[in-house]
């Protein structure tokens, strides 16, 4: 995207009223080459809960025969949507789980998530999801940690480039309407 | 005139016509006034809009919007309560809906009204819902058979040819089914039914008497149509549409008005009341607050047409107090602002479908299906508990991602399944008829104003026993047809409904035969004041379950047209 037409828009959303940090982190988002790191510097994650983020939405969604989360920069979401959407206490609970994560994981196999192989680290998520399901409500209006970062993921994802039109099909200006075609002419759901 | 009070800070200005207020019904106004070679001024409360350059998020692919489409959640909590609980505001579409805080107004805080507005050139015609139907005399015999409110003083040979000579222009799409109580308009090419809706078609048919599902009627064209654009099916309608597929005052009535060279448009001006001349009898013009520099103007007109929305305009001649109406401008029946109605929906069902799992759709097609009234409609089908009825809005689609935060799993194979649209579902929701009830009403607060000096609306309104057992009814009937068609896992949902919130308000300052017992006549023109008239949705008598803007282009249109029969024989 082109830099200024990025921030006329960005400000046009916000009704002008944009911090410079979130004009700073979403610009990094558009020249970052790279995914999840790079130039990126996250305004509520912590360095350590960073990189748990990058490392918990790649699981979710990996790279296969398409780019997966960490390309999508699903981290720089969650740290934006943290930052600058959900509440104090939604984001407390959720950092409180990235803690928990680290806790389960040093339990069980002394050593953080991070530093975990790949069967390692999907034993622990499947966990944490099973616990999420048995428990889906925590308390009254807060999602259990894994079902947030699931949702943070998915919707970061598929709201990205990458995930509306290399992973699906976008249909932003389709042109035409076909009611009913075979699926195999599309191939893939519209984002 | 009592204009001692206000800072004049132009000279007055002189007109044949004022419209108050540029939506739906007002553009209409503006047309018709224009054309018929009155000089007219439109008054618009909010903001310009530029139709097309403004459309600033047109086709704004979600990674370029900051929270991905989910808008600002502290902002539209702190900003647009009311404007969110009514689940119409996106962060692609919220500059077109106020901001609650800046326009507040009074209800009650355990069954609020919610009050959607918008304040800009084309008012809620750049955001509307775009369905477009036909009333019958099944709707304007209603309250008189029943013996509900008033008679409305008009029927449907009234209105039909008005009906025909509106849809000429606005271009609306849809299939022609023959039904005596929804008749058919005159239809451009309609948009396809999918694979699951054409069999829930059929077996709706082949199952209930009186059933019918047909696409639903909309004001989007199909084809090129007076200049405008046909649909691109990029879907979200009310982030606005410049090639003007689907009409709206921006689109189509604003333009042909500024063609006839008549047309002068103020927007930034807030009406604060009507300016009554005991002398004549006559609405001389409107008092005028403007909304950036809060100076008061006055401007003067031989005609005038309110057209501020439902509850806007009410506002104005309540408003609107002198020694001859103390109670609000052509209020001496003493009904205006009561009888408030509205559609109430929220009740529905939804299934799954199978057997064409194979089978997918191209394009985001802005509309759905439509099941017409179906109960109280003759002898066979009336009902014990309650009149009137409801119709249902619908589509059968296939989730996308939207499914992936409640689906198990994660990693590749959670991935490719997501790489697949979901099976099949069909969801509808009814629409039902409000009956008019008095204390359904709206007043002027004594002690709370706005920024503007005008005092607010106090808005009180709630559904009582005749929708409520309609209600069960609709979710009854949406699982008996789902069921009937084949669904699985059909199941009915019962959400919670508050007045407003379907953003069909009506009534207010309804039409009547009978000048003790409703502010306009059959023509729209208000009893008390002959060329003082009201065409947006406060005259309506009754609600019907159809939505309500064809009828208000229609009333319109015919309200102009006698009007300018009448200033031509000096009758105003």
């Amino acid at each position: 995207m082109d830099r200024r037409e990025a921030i006329k828009q960005l400000a046009f959303l916000s009704g002008g009223a944009l911090s410079l940090s979130t004009v700073a982190g979403i610009m990094g988002g558009c020249t970052a080459e790279n995914g999840g790191g790079g130039s990126f510097t996250p305004q509520t994650l912590s360095d350590a809960q960073h990189e748990l983020v990058i490392q918990l939405s790649e699981r979710i969604i990996p790279a296969t025969d398409t780019p997966g989360a960490k390309a999508a920069r699903v981290n720089q979401y969650i740290d934006h949507m943290l930052t600058n959407w959900n509440t104090e206490e939604e984001k407390d609970h959720f950092l409180e789980g990235l803690g928990k994560v680290d806790e389960l994981s040093n339990d069980q196999f002394d050593s953080n998530f991070v530093d975990l192989g790949e069967a390692d680290q999907i034993t622990l998520m499947e966990e944490l999801e099973r616990e999420a399901q048995d428990n889906p409500k925590p308390d009254s209006n807060l999602k259990p940690f894994f079902s947030m970062m699931k949702e943070f993921t998915v919707v970061g994802y598929y709201t990205s480039e990458i995930g509306a039109s290399e992973e699906l099909n976008s249909n932003i200006v389709p042109g035409h309407y076909n009611a009913c075609m075979p699926y195999s002419e599309v191939g893939r759901a519209w984002s | 005139m009592e204009k001692k009070e206000y800072n004049i800070s132009n000279p007055p200005e002189e007109y044949d016509a004022i419209v108050v207020g540029s939506g739906i019904s007002g553009g209409w106004a503006a047309k018709e006034l224009t054309e018929k070679g009155l000089k007219t001024l439109v008054l618009e409360r909010g903001r310009d809009v530029k139709h097309g350059e403004d459309y600033k998020t047109e086709h704004m692919p979600p990674w370029e919007a900051e929270f991905r489409g989910q808008g600002n959640r502290k902002l539209f909590e702190e900003e647009y309560p009311m404007q969110l609980r009514s689940d119409v505001i996106n962060e692609y579409n919220y500059h077109f809906f106020v901001n609650d805080k800046k326009h507040p107004y009074q209800t009650d805080e355990e069954n609020p009204f919610l009050w959607v507005r918008g304040y800009q050139v084309g008012g809620r015609s750049l955001t509307w819902g775009r369905q477009t139907y036909r009333w019958s005399d099944l709707d304007f015999e209603a309250n008189a058979r029943e013996g509900i409110g008033v008679d409305w003083p008009i029927r449907y040979e009234d209105i039909e040819p008005w009906y025909e000579y509106v849809e000429e222009f606005v271009g609306i799409s849809g299939q022609e089914e023959g039904l005596d109580h929804l008749p058919d308009s005159i239809f451009l090419p309609a948009m396809d039914l999918n694979c699951v809706e054409k069999d829930v078609r059929e077996k709706i048919e082949n199952n209930f008497e009186y059933r019918h599902l047909t696409i639903g009627r909309c004001a989007v064209l199909t084809e090129p149509h007076k200049g405008r654009g046909a649909c691109h099916y990029c879907g979200p309608c009310s982030r606005g549409c410049s090639v003007g597929a689907y009409f709206s005052s921006q689109s189509s009535t604003l333009p042909a008005a500024r063609n006839t060279g008549n047309l002068t448009l103020r927007p930034n001006s807030i009406v604060h009341s009507v300016i009554y001349d005991k002398e004549t009898n006559r609405a001389r013009g409107v008092r005028v607050v403007d909304r950036l520099t809060n100076e008061s103007k006055e401007f003067y007109a031989r005609v005038i047409f309110l057209n501020a929305s439902t509850l806007g305009s009410t506002q104005i001649m309540l408003n609107s107090t002198s020694d001859a109406f103390p109670n609000g401008i052509a209020n001496s029946s003493g009904v205006l602002g009561h009888y408030l109605m509205d559609h109430h929906f929220r009740v529905g069902a939804s299934g799954r479908f199978e057997g064409y799992e194979d089978r997918y759709y191209h394009g985001n097609r802005p509309n759905g299906i439509y099941i017409p009234r179906f109960r109280n409609i003759n002898e066979q089908t009336k009902q014990e508990d309650f009149v009137r009825g409801y119709g249902f809005q619908g589509r059968a689609s296939r989730p996308s991602w939207g499914r992936g935060s409640g689906m198990e799993g994660f990693g590749k194979e959670f991935k490719q399944k997501l790489r697949d649209p979901g099976p099949w579902s069909f969801g509808m929701t009814a629409f039902g008829e409000i009956l008019p009830y008095e204390d359904n009403h709206v007043k002027l607060s004594t002690d709370k104003e706005n920024e503007w000096g005008i005092p607010q609306l106090e808005i009180h309104a709630s559904i009582r026993e005749n929708e409520e057992n309609m209600r069960e009814d609709m979710a009854e009937t949406a699982v008996e047809m789902l069921e009937a068609a084949g669904g699985k896992e059909v199941s009915p949902y019962f959400g919670e409904y508050l007045v407003g919130e379907g953003i069909h308000e009506m009534g207010t300052a309804r039409m009547g035969r009978d000048p003790s017992t409703s502010v306009l006549n059959g023509h729209n023109q208000t009893h008390d004041v002959p060329n003082l008239f009201v065409t947006d949705g406060a005259c309506m008598t009754s609600a019907a379950c159809q939505n309500p803007s064809l009828t208000y282009m229609a009333l319109t249109a015919r309200a102009v047209d006698y009007a300018v029969n009448e200033l031509n024989k000096r009758n105003l």
